[in-house]
């Protein structure tokens, strides 16, 4: 692997920020070089917003790059935005149970995973953003599922220590996600 | 006298923000002054946050005005004192700034550039290129430097606090808001570890001793009577201006030496040039980097060297063509063909380069 340049977009709100920040920093303990810049607007919550993240072996050079390898989109206002950064290199995954179309893009694979619905109905919504990282993490193959359960124990260790049960929510999420993806349609 | 937290090198997984608040702190500084602004808040954060282990000081003042002639009021009073700032922020400080540049004070202020003009956008931009660098009424007596990732903003921003006190020009670190807010790896350590002795704060006024006996008397000065009596003073400050500008002048050229397309940029967008000049390289085309690190002054003569050399030049910028306009005035006389490449408010990619200059390869 040289570099897995991936983007994750969705509303304000959804939690894209935190997961990103949980994934670069399992980058980082595990080694890797890692460039990740948040991007969004002057809302508190809604409008698009997006991390930019770039996981590689050797030292990163450009902080912005055009075209993502993987390119996650969580609203139908992210999937507008984030069309430009998909080429026929990319996976893209969306949530079919929040966006209302399908990304009208040329790309290697496009993925649609229920996220939110399986969040509200089997888990929680607060965890949304948890299974995505899940389908991220199996969609890329670049980090291990260990770098993220630390990180995740970085970020989330107090909340954990307070309430042990939140931990295991949160794995089963991880979990989900990367089911998701292992079990899409046309798996291999 | 601060407490300095870093002791030894450490590697950390920060934001630009955290990093420059380290940076001061291992500068010596011992106090800030700041009114909140996007993208620069965790700077002031972070530097509130390590306070109770720093025992420095902080004061949110009003509104700019007030954080730009505070922070000069503090150095008056023998405080090793920054402050930080950008876009609306940056616009409203430089009757400090100006101040700083007539009264020959260490000011030092981190500019972490956002979308312009006007509000615009929070996000990123080069767009306080010429701000940062003549802003206010004067003539740009200032030093700028413009850096290009995490470990430069550590690096200069401790630069910049020698450099301020050592030639008494207001100095800047210009970085963005891509810088500010981004995570990498970066590694702290003590200056001192790398040959790196620190120019001490001096009391400004009410400096020990007595007038006339010990030491000479202050007289600093915003105001003169006579159209000549400023000259004469303009005239010393741009001889010292100059003297300095060969010690102090950076710049990094990356295989420029044989490029026959040259990308000149300044701050993160030469750090794409890097990424694009070693693609095209892979694709047998000659391209090369001339970054300028100090953007005021500019380091004029190895920049010419650099043009004459290559067959065609390139500007790119998230600007349109701040740093090209001052560029081009240093290199009158000289023909090279030029292009430019600008987004205004917008990260350059890689890609983006690439592509132009494989444009400009085949025009040839």
């Amino acid at each position: 692997m040289a570099r897995t340049k991936i983007a994750l977009a969705g509303e304000g709100g959804q939690g894209v920020q935190s997961v990103a920040k949980i994934l670069v920093e399992a980058g980082y303990e595990a080694g890797k070089q890692v460039l990740y810049i948040p991007n969004f607007g002057v809302e508190q919550r809604g409008g698009v917003s997006i991390a930019f993240c770039q996981i590689a072996d050797e030292t990163i050079g450009e902080p912005r790059y055009s075209k993502g390898d993987i390119v996650i989109m969580l609203s139908d206002r992210a999937i507008d935005r984030c069309k430009t950064y998909v080429d026929k290199n990319s996976i893209v995954v969306y949530d079919t149970s929040v966006c209302t179309k399908k990304p009208d893009v040329e790309c290697k694979e496009i993925i649609g995973v229920e996220a939110n619905r399986i969040a509200n109905e089997q888990l929680s919504a607060r965890v949304f953003n948890i299974i995505i990282l899940g389908v991220l993490l199996e969609a890329t193959h670049v980090l291990k599922l260990e770098d993220i359960k630390n990180a995740m124990e970085m970020a989330l260790g107090k909340k954990f220590a307070a309430k042990p049960e939140l931990r295991d929510l949160n794995y089963k999420a991880l979990e989900m996600g990367m089911k998701l993806v292992k079990e899409r349609a046309g798996a291999l | 006298m601060v407490n300095k937290l870093i002791k030894e090198d450490t590697r950390m997984f920060l934001t630009g923000n955290e990093v420059l608040a380290y940076a001061a702190n291992s500068a010596e500084a011992d106090f800030m002054y700041g009114y909140p602004i996007t993208p620069q808040n965790e700077i002031m954060h972070t530097w509130c946050k390590l306070l109770p282990k720093t025992e420095a000081g902080f004061l949110q003042t009003e509104d700019e005005i007030s954080a730009g002639f505070s922070t000069i009021g503090g150095i008056l009073a023998g405080k090793r004192a920054f402050t930080a700032t950008a876009g609306p922020g940056n616009v409203i400080m430089q009757d400090a700034q100006s101040m700083a540049e007539m009264m020959r004070i260490p000011f030092v202020c981190a500019v972490m550039q956002r979308g312009g003009p006007s509000t615009a956008t929070v996000i990123y931009a080069q767009q306080e290129t010429r701000l940062t660098c003549f802003g206010g009424n004067g003539e740009g007596f200032r030093i700028v430097y413009s850096t290009a990732g995490h470990q430069d903003l550590y690096d200069y921003m401790i630069k910049a606090f020698n450099t301020a006190w050592k030639y008494r020009f207001p100095t800047y670190v210009l970085a963005d808001g891509y810088q500010g807010k981004m995570r990498e790896p970066v590694t702290l350590y003590d200056p001192a570890s790398r040959g790196i002795t620190m120019v001490p704060t001096e009391k400004a006024l009410l400096g020990p001793g007595e007038i006339g006996v010990d030491r000479k008397s202050v007289h600093l000065r915003n105001t003169y009577n006579m159209e000549e009596e400023l000259m004469e003073v303009l005239d010393g400050y741009k001889a010292d201006y100059e003297r300095m500008s060969e010690e102090v002048q950076e710049w990094e050229e990356y295989k420029a030496e044989d490029a026959e397309i040259l990308v000149i940029a300044h701050g993160i967008v030469a750090r794409s040039a890097r990424t694009a000049v070693d693609e095209l390289r892979e694709k047998g085309i000659k391209a090369g980097l001339f970054r300028p690190i100090t953007i005021r002054p500019l380091a004029v003569k190895p920049l010419r060297t650099a043009v004459q050399r290559a067959r065609q030049i390139l500007f790119t910028e998230s600007a349109n063509g701040q740093l090209a306009q001052m560029v081009l005035e240093q290199l009158y006389g000289l023909n090279t063909p030029y292009t430019t490449l600008y987004k205004m408010g917008v990260g350059v990619t890689g890609d983006d380069i690439v592509n132009k200059v494989e444009s400009m390869a085949a025009a040839v």
